[in-house]
């Protein structure tokens, strides 16, 4: 299937997410579904190691991370032909607790697509692959916060 | 010689303290070769060298990867974007 026309938006940004811009961005007259997956700043973190975080503040590889979210696309329909249309938007900067820092949006014709599933997967290999970096700055101290995945050469 | 640039992310901007770096290097330097370079000009750089993922005109490169000339390199911690 030819998917060149099919919208891909992917940015790197210090303005604040705006769903509605996006969503209508990668929305067509086929479209019935959407999956929204937004990761928010966590002002109060329970789990594992129970801390609070004052802000984060990301940076970003700007061009290699904007290739990344392209590839991260492609991957995405390279795995469910169902998908139409696909937004990955990072904010960077200083970013305070309840904000949304990442969302990544898949549409499709209906739910029962892989539609859920392909956003899943865009925010897991974001995570792995686009340079991008956060430090956590909280009431004690700050520190930069390391992922763990090693991508393989040209991945 | 080859004239490379070398950009510094994260905790390894803080330890270099800057982030670009334009540097000869002779011809046909690995990946490898850098690592040890950087890592002896700056000592305080040797602890992450275990860990660090470089990038050769912006794509994930190998020990062994051969620096072109006039390449981008770009040296960085493991990604920690997105959310937990």
């Amino acid at each position: 299937m030819d998917t060149s026309n099919l919208p891909t938006l992917f940015k790197i940004t210090e303005e604040e997410i705006n769903l509605d811009e996006l969503l209508a961005g990668i929305t067509l007259p086929t479209t019935g579904a959407a999956a929204i997956f937004t990761g928010m700043v966590r002002g109060v973190t329970k789990r594992d190691d129970p801390h609070e975080t004052v802000f984060l503040e990301y940076e970003a590889y700007v061009p290699m991370a904007e290739a990344k979210m392209k590839q991260v696309a492609e991957e995405i329909r390279a795995r469910w032909s169902s998908i139409e249309g696909i937004a990955i938007v990072q904010r960077i900067g200083k970013l305070y607790p309840q904000t949304p820092t990442v969302l990544i949006a898949c549409t499709a014709a209906h739910r029962d697509t892989g539609v859920f599933e392909a956003a899943r997967y865009g925010i897991d290999r974001l995570k792995e692959i686009v340079p991008i970096w956060k430090k956590e700055v909280g009431p004690n101290g700050e520190f930069w916060v390391e992922g763990d995945y090693i991508p393989k050469a040209g991945e | 010689m080859n004239k490379i640039r070398i950009l510094f992310f994260a905790l390894l901007r803080d330890r270099v303290g800057t982030r670009v770096l334009e540097l000869d290097v002779p011809e046909e330097m690995t990946v490898r070769a850098l690592k040890d370079k950087l890592a002896s000009d700056h000592p305080n750089l040797k602890e992450l060298m275990k860990n660090v993922l470089v990038s050769v005109n912006q794509e994930y490169a190998l020990d062994e990867t051969i620096l072109p000339q006039g390449a981008e390199i770009a040296l960085f911690p493991p990604v920690s974007g997105g959310s937990h």
